[in-house]
């Protein structure tokens, strides 16, 4: 942990001593080298279940690959800043690029805490760079309406979780995740056990999000700058999801019954938002509402706590996190050239920015969840586990599945094919840093494909 | 005797009526000459008459005397006498919700507890007020140290306050 | 106010709260808080502005019938009971007439209606010492009260921390919405008050940091109202990055100081099995949340008309000490890697 962990706090004389000239090259190439270093919790997997262990910190099998990914997305983010904050003074590049920095250091230590409240606070602790980032260095005057339900949505949420963890130790005695699983529950009344249930998924269903909860995701995506989108939609939502995993073991008995208005909520959450995805006009809004659509199928398969489940919803958090990261960075290179998310405005885009076109096609195939892609075999997993669980989801998962290929393909086409409105003749060409920023996205959501018992989690 | 301590007591709570119902200045130093004048009966009622006497002199004699000219010098175009509308609307509110209150509450008050002093004492040479004085100078030494640094600070306060020709807290309106 | 006079005055400010602070005896601790109100109230009257004198008034009003109750309360627990030990104030009577006074001299929320008014009259360095060194004696007397299982105080302490957040959310005027945030403070210093003393002493230790570092802040800036926060960044630039660490520290919100207080506070209430009033109580926490964000959001967070996309060239050096801003703002954003364990460890 502190191999990594020391690197990252270690950017920070990175970033304030270095000229302004060098900014961004030196802070890329150490990012990019303690994403290398991380790789190296990657080996550890398959020998038991928790690995470099240290007193409040460790890693396991659901873990390590979403540490990885937050590792990963800080180069990506920064090489994707570049263009959009080179107008700045120097001062506020570095102020920004410290923020991303303290984003990635705060979710090393809650995807790595072994102690649920050094998680909470955590969780929570990533809550200020994000405000910062979307509502300073955000473009519309709606950012800072954005960024008060960011927070105001995720704290209403996890505030009873405080009070939940806090009553949960009161019982136990303990916090740890590695002893949880092992201890007693004190016997609650019904209706206490219930409040007590709702209490401890209400801030991860929130962080998801959960549709009905989910309304400050698109506003906080549309109005957040590229790093902040990026972020958003790759590590943070995914804490949601893991601390879903986490919590889960220890309401045990409860989930049987208490779940099932979630389940339906994340199911027809699939379908109303992919609906919505179909009717936007808003590039980022489709991204962010396609988000939410993917993420409903990852509550649902984490609700049902089937290992079959569990695997499919973290492989698709990964895929999804990889995936949705590199369409933001795909609606962003279009932003920074029309200076608008409206999707009839940039049309036909193939013509000028060919290569562009082709990493559009990938992303929108891997948004689509095609075959040998990690997104297919978790939408797979997790569709088989709730047809399993009960027959009727097939429809709305299937509908949901068809929704997204619908969606996807009009996004492509809609920005991509047809001819190119005369207004737009006068693009900048992509620049190399574009490329090598999706690539970086897609390659290794490629390689997964190879080995993908690297985000198999616990069945691996 | 009873009786005479009832009539102090009420004459006491008309006082307190008079200050809190607003009135203009004058009249509300009327209220506390009369509420001075009624606790002073009480105390020497209960055998305290050195101190009701000390607490008369100070009371009357210095701080009524100083407020009553500030008040005279504070003209005040419009008074508003006891006998004004909202004066004797608010006053009639106060003796009747004290009535009421001390009529729910104060059920089981009766003569037994009113105990006068040094009447449990036997064969005392002192009188308990005389005595708690000579006490306060022998024993409560820096008690007294301190009382006075107050008094002092309270002087500074005031002067501090009440400096400056228009801008101070006493000022013409 | 000659220098003479105003060290004077500081003196007796600094004696009346000692005497408090060292007292187990009605009398005496009434006669520092007297002390002390009376010794603020010039100060307070500094400018010798109309508004200034006006709050001054106002505060000694208020002091005065707070000190005054409390008087009463001690003489009548002496009557019943015999002594006059702040310690041994076990009658119900008594005790729930001094508690209330106290309140009204810290400004608890049904009787906090002056401290706004007064806060909003004088300049930033009084409001300081008003919301940090003024809470001190009357909250050393609430912490010796044998308070037993008293509903009193968590009534004070909801109303407070609802009120303290709700009644902010509308000012547009600093030193208001610090003295609604101090209400907020006191709040959730009185609801653990009866469980947990040291954790009141605790919050009101990080109380008192984040607050002076916000008050120094503003008065760095010289300023008192929302609108003219907008202008700190050309004064001073890397306080206006830090501000919104401070202030989100001041609501609460988890990897900086202010969360410290609060997650122990939780702690010991869940503990308790007071669920349902923890829960209350934290979520009463983000109506107080809402104003501070909007603080940092018109201080460093936008920049009328528009992001600034240049630093300026020059700027004066400010005339003020910055270091005890220096010192106060680094420890109202980092101290919680040093949250005390023994509080969490039963």
């Amino acid at each position: 942990m502190l191999k990594v962990l020391i690197p990252t706090l270690m950017l920070a004389p990175t970033i304030w001593l270095s000229k302004p000239k060098w900014l961004w090259p030196t802070t890329l190439a150490h990012s990019f080298l303690i994403a290398l270093i991380s790789l190296t919790w990657l080996q550890n997997l398959s020998e038991s279940s928790w690995a470099s262990l240290s007193p409040i910190m460790a890693t396991d099998s659901i873990s390590t690959p979403l540490l990885v990914l937050s590792c990963w997305l800080l180069p990506l983010m920064i090489l994707a800043s570049q263009n959009h904050m080179a107008k700045d003074p120097s001062n506020f590049q570095r102020a920004y690029i410290s923020l991303l920095t303290s984003l990635q250091f705060f979710l090393i230590l809650a995807f790595g805490a072994t102690e649920l409240i050094m998680f909470y606070v955590m969780f929570e602790a990533t809550l200020i760079p994000t405000l910062i980032i979307i509502t300073r260095w955000g473009n519309q005057a709606e950012r800072l309406n954005a960024g008060t339900y960011f927070l105001f949505y995720t704290l209403a949420g996890s505030l009873p979780l405080l009070i939940a963890l806090l009553s949960l130790q009161g019982w136990t005695g303990t916090m740890s995740l590695l002893t949880l699983p092992f201890s007693d529950l004190a016997p609650l009344t019904p209706y206490t056990s219930m409040l007590w249930w709702a209490a401890c998924l209400l801030a991860f269903l929130v962080k998801m999000p959960l549709y009905g909860v989910h309304l400050w995701l698109p506003k906080a995506h549309v109005e957040a700058p590229v790093a902040g989108s990026m972020v958003l939609a790759a590590v943070l939502l995914k804490l949601g999801g893991y601390g879903m995993m986490r919590i889960m073991i220890m309401l045990e008995p409860l989930t049987k019954q208490l779940c099932y208005p979630f389940i339906i909520l994340a199911m027809w959450g699939i379908i109303m938002t992919g609906s919505i995805c179909l009717r936007q006009t808003d590039l980022k809004s489709l991204i962010a509402y396609s988000s939410v659509s993917h993420m409903g199928l990852v509550a649902g398969g984490i609700l049902i706590q089937t290992p079959w489940g569990f695997t499919g919803a973290l492989i698709l958090m990964i895929a999804h996190g990889l995936t949705s990261s590199a369409l933001f960075c795909l609606a962003n290179t279009n932003y920074e050239r029309t200076h608008s998310r409206t999707m009839v405005l940039a049309r036909g885009l193939q013509v000028i920015l060919p290569l562009m076109a082709a990493w559009w096609f990938i992303a929108s195939l891997a948004n689509l969840a095609l075959p040998p892609l990690p997104n297919l075999m978790g939408e797979l997993t997790i569709i088989t586990s709730l047809f399993n669980w009960s027959w009727w989801t097939l429809i709305l998962t299937g509908a949901g599945t068809l929704i997204t290929a619908g969606y996807s393909l009009s996004m492509f086409l809609t920005t991509q094919r047809g001819p190119l409105p005369p207004h737009i003749l006068a693009l900048e060409p992509s620049h190399t840093r574009e490329h090598l920023l999706i690539a970086l996205h897609l390659l290794p959501l490629l390689l997964l494909i190879l080995k993908p018992e690297l985000i198999w989690g616990w069945t691996a | 005797m009873d009786f005479i301590m009832y009539l102090v007591l009420f004459s006491m709570i008309l006082g307190f009526v008079v200050i809190a119902s607003n009135p203009s200045p004058f009249f509300g130093a009327l209220g506390l000459v009369v509420l001075a004048g009624m606790g002073c009966g009480i105390l020497s009622w209960h055998g305290g008459s050195f101190l009701s006497l000390v607490l008369f002199l100070i009371y009357l004699g210095g701080m009524l005397v100083v407020f009553a000219y500030s008040a005279a010098l504070a003209a005040d175009p419009f008074p508003e006498s006891l006998g004004s509308r909202w004066v004797l609307i608010s006053g009639v509110i106060y003796l009747v919700g004290v009535v009421v209150v001390s009529s729910l509450v104060c059920g089981d008050w009766y003569e037994v507890i009113w105990v006068v002093m040094d009447e449990l004492v036997d064969f005392s040479v002192m009188r308990g007020d005389m005595g708690g004085v000579a006490l306060m100078y022998s024993w409560g030494g820096g008690m007294l140290i301190l009382s006075g640094g107050a008094l002092l600070l309270t002087l500074f306060v005031v002067l501090e306050l009440t400096r400056g020709q228009s801008r101070g807290a006493l000022r013409s309106i | 106010m000659s220098p003479l006079m105003f060290s004077t005055l500081l003196l007796a400010l600094g004696l009346g709260s000692t005497v408090t602070f060292s007292s187990s005896h009605w009398l005496l601790a009434w006669m520092g808080l007297e002390i002390n109100s009376l010794a603020m109230v010039p100060l307070m009257a500094r400018p010798h502005f109309p508004r200034a004198v006006e709050a001054a008034t106002k505060y000694f009003l208020a002091q005065a019938t707070a000190a005054a109750m409390i008087l009463f309360a001690g003489m009548t627990n002496a009557w019943m009971t015999g002594q006059w030990t702040i310690e041994m104030m076990t009658h119900p009577l008594p005790l729930t007439l001094v508690t209330l006074a106290l309140g009204l001299k810290i400004g608890l929320a049904p009787v906090h209606a002056w401290l706004p008014e007064v806060l909003q009259g004088v300049d930033l360095t009084t409001g300081l010492i008003l919301s940090t060194w003024q809470k001190l004696a009357p909250l050393a007397l609430l912490l010796q009260l044998p308070h037993g299982n008293s509903p009193l105080l968590i009534i004070l302490a909801l109303s407070s921390t609802l009120i303290g957040g709700w009644a902010g959310l509308n000012q547009t005027q600093l030193r208001k919405i610090l003295a609604y945030s101090s209400i907020a403070h006191l709040g959730w210093m009185m609801v653990i008050l009866q469980y947990a003393p040291s954790l009141t002493l605790l919050a009101l230790l990080t109380y008192i940091v984040m607050t002076s570092s916000i008050f120094l802040l503003f008065k760095l800036n010289n300023t008192t109202n929302i609108n003219a926060l907008a202008t700190s960044h050309t004064k001073i630039p890397v306080l206006t990055l830090f501000a919104p660490f401070i202030l989100l520290s001041l609501g609460g919100l988890p990897p900086l100081t202010g969360f410290m207080p609060k997650w122990l506070i939780l702690h010991e209430l869940t503990m308790q099995g007071m669920g349902t009033l923890a829960t209350i109580t934290a979520l009463t926490a983000l109506l107080s949340l809402y104003f501070y964000l909007r603080l940092s959001y018109s201080m460093s967070l936008t920049m009328s008309p528009n992001n600034l996309l240049t630093s300026p060239l020059w700027r004066l050096r400010p005339h003020q000490p910055t270091l005890p801003l220096a010192i106060s703002a680094t420890s109202a954003t980092m101290l919680l890697p040093l949250t005390p364990a023994a509080f969490l460890v039963r």
